[in-house]
């Protein structure tokens, strides 16, 4: 934090980091490898929309762009508000490859219009001994973490740490787990 | 590129420096008016920081005990504490250590905590049950704002002025009653005792002076700030016009309702949204907070900001 945003008690909301984003392209190979680890094939962007005639340029930019996208890679999406705030695009295609993309061209779209500040989040879907998982690339940070939701819809800390385990052994760099924001409604 | 802008607000930045070199100046002023007059300066600064470190470091402990907040779970409260959790994410910060809920029907929230991982935030009954979703998510963004600008560390920190004045007042006051300094051992006792007597009052009118100065700068560098979480929550949210909305809700409604209800957690105010003050004969000048009209044509002009003309920037 600055000495201004200190002194004048201004913070502005930080940019994104996508240095990070494409090494879970590793998770592939961790997929491979592991037999208790699989896809879900859904992934999703989670961003916070704001009230302005420019993020309904935007919007409106980025739901044409899907149209387009999801035809040539064969990617199911949909748009969703959920009770936080929060605006989700969530997608389903049997390529892990195909997932990075979409999610990559969703982001880009936020950076390119000035909006990168409102995504919060990526979030790919796994399924780890037989849980729901997730891999998170948490954007103001640029990092991955786990989550892990047994069938109770409770988080499961112990999964969570041997995933993230997982994941550094994959070269992801890992958030530290106070950052691991559950991410509430996550819709797939 | 095409940017957006939530507009600057230049003015509040030149205002809340003035208000602080003020406040610094006024610093320097009686450590030099108390160091000139023979008192003992090092046992007043230490006796301050002590007293107000305690506050510090005190501050979620003492607030919610006499707020009567009861700090509720995630498994209690899912919504409201996804709500922080998800606005936490956004700003860039930890989740608030604790999020608590007092049961009165006014509707009202505060914040405090000396650091992020040690804040509270805590929202009324009233404030769940009469704000809308959004309004209630645009109500935590002020006060995460609140937290993320670090306010309780500012604010108690610059009070520190405020409290060895205070103290050195009341110490004057009982000494003037009793007779000078006991015994006049003290550096100033030597001139016979009418002069001593005439030093302490010279120090007794002037650490009047500079607590009442002290304490309206600092008031009106809390108002300041006030507007700063207003812009750092409508920021959050993305929708200036939620939290005027809400802000609106939260005014009209202590308004209209009784008193009773108002005095338990009048105590608290300078934490709160909104303080709940229950008569009008505290002007401006002696709040902690701006006048509700003036913040929502605040957010009003910053919704403008938000839709007025783009702006194209290289890069």
């Amino acid at each position: 934090m600055g000495l201004y945003a200190f002194l004048f008690g201004r913070n502005k909301l930080k940019k994104p980091k996508r240095e990070q984003f494409f090494s879970i392209i590793g998770a592939a190979s961790a997929v491979e490898e592991r037999e208790n680890l699989s896809f879900s094939h859904y992934a999703g962007v989670v961003f916070s929309p704001v009230e302005s005639l420019f993020f309904e340029e935007l919007d409106k930019e980025l739901r044409d762009l899907l149209k387009i996208s999801s035809l040539s890679t064969n990617t199911k999406y949909k748009i969703l508000d959920d009770s936080f705030g929060a605006r989700w695009v969530s997608f389903e295609d049997k390529d892990f490859e195909d997932l990075v993309e979409f999610a990559h061209i969703i982001n880009e779209t936020f950076i390119d219009h000035g909006y990168g500040d409102r995504l919060i989040a990526s979030v790919f879907g796994f399924i780890f001994q037989n849980k729901k998982a997730y891999w998170i690339y948490y954007s103001k940070r640029g990092k991955f973490y786990p989550l892990v939701f047994d069938n109770k819809e409770k988080r499961d800390h112990q999964l969570e740490f041997r995933l993230a385990n997982i994941m550094t052994s994959e070269n992801i760099e890992v958030e530290k787990s106070d950052r691991w924001y559950p991410l509430t409604g996550i819709p797939f | 590129m095409r940017q957006r802008g939530y507009g600057k607000d230049t003015g509040l930045t030149i205002r809340m420096f003035f208000t602080s070199f003020l406040l610094l100046l006024l610093y320097c002023f009686f450590g030099l008016f108390l160091f000139s007059m023979g008192m003992p300066l090092e046992i007043l600064l230490i006796l301050g920081i002590v007293m107000v470190a305690f506050q510090f470091f005190a501050s979620d402990k003492l607030v919610l005990a006499s707020t009567r907040a009861r700090v509720v779970s995630a498994e209690e409260e899912p919504k409201l504490h996804a709500m922080v959790e998800r606005l936490s994410a956004l700003a860039d910060m930890p989740k608030p250590k604790k999020i608590a809920i007092m049961d009165t029907h006014v509707p009202n929230a505060f914040a405090t905590g000396r650091s992020p991982k040690n804040a509270v935030i805590a929202v009324t009954r009233g404030l769940l049950s009469r704000l809308t979703e959004k309004e209630l998510e645009a109500v935590l963004a002020h006060e995460l704002s609140h937290i993320k600008n670090k306010d309780v560390m500012v604010l108690t920190w610059a009070s520190l002025i405020v409290v060895i004045s205070g103290f050195l007042m009341q110490m004057l006051f009982w000494m003037s009653i009793f007779g000078g300094f006991g015994g006049g051992g003290g550096r100033s006792g030597r001139g016979g005792g009418g002069q001593a007597m005439l030093v302490i009052f010279a120090v007794y009118i002037g650490t009047i002076l500079v607590y009442f100065i002290s304490q309206l700068l600092i008031l009106t560098i809390s108002r300041y700030r006030e507007y700063a979480a207003d812009r750092g929550g409508a920021i959050l949210t993305g929708s200036p016009l939620t939290l005027a909305s809400a802000l609106t809700k939260i005014s009209g409604d202590l308004a209209r309702i009784p008193e009773k209800d108002l005095r338990t957690v009048e105590h608290a105010n300078a934490f709160f949204i909104i303080p709940a003050l229950s008569g009008k004969s505290i002007g401006n000048l002696l709040s902690s907070h701006p006048p509700v009209e003036k913040r929502i044509e605040k957010l009003r002009s910053m919704q403008a900001d938000l839709e007025g003309p783009s702006k194209y920037t290289d890069g």
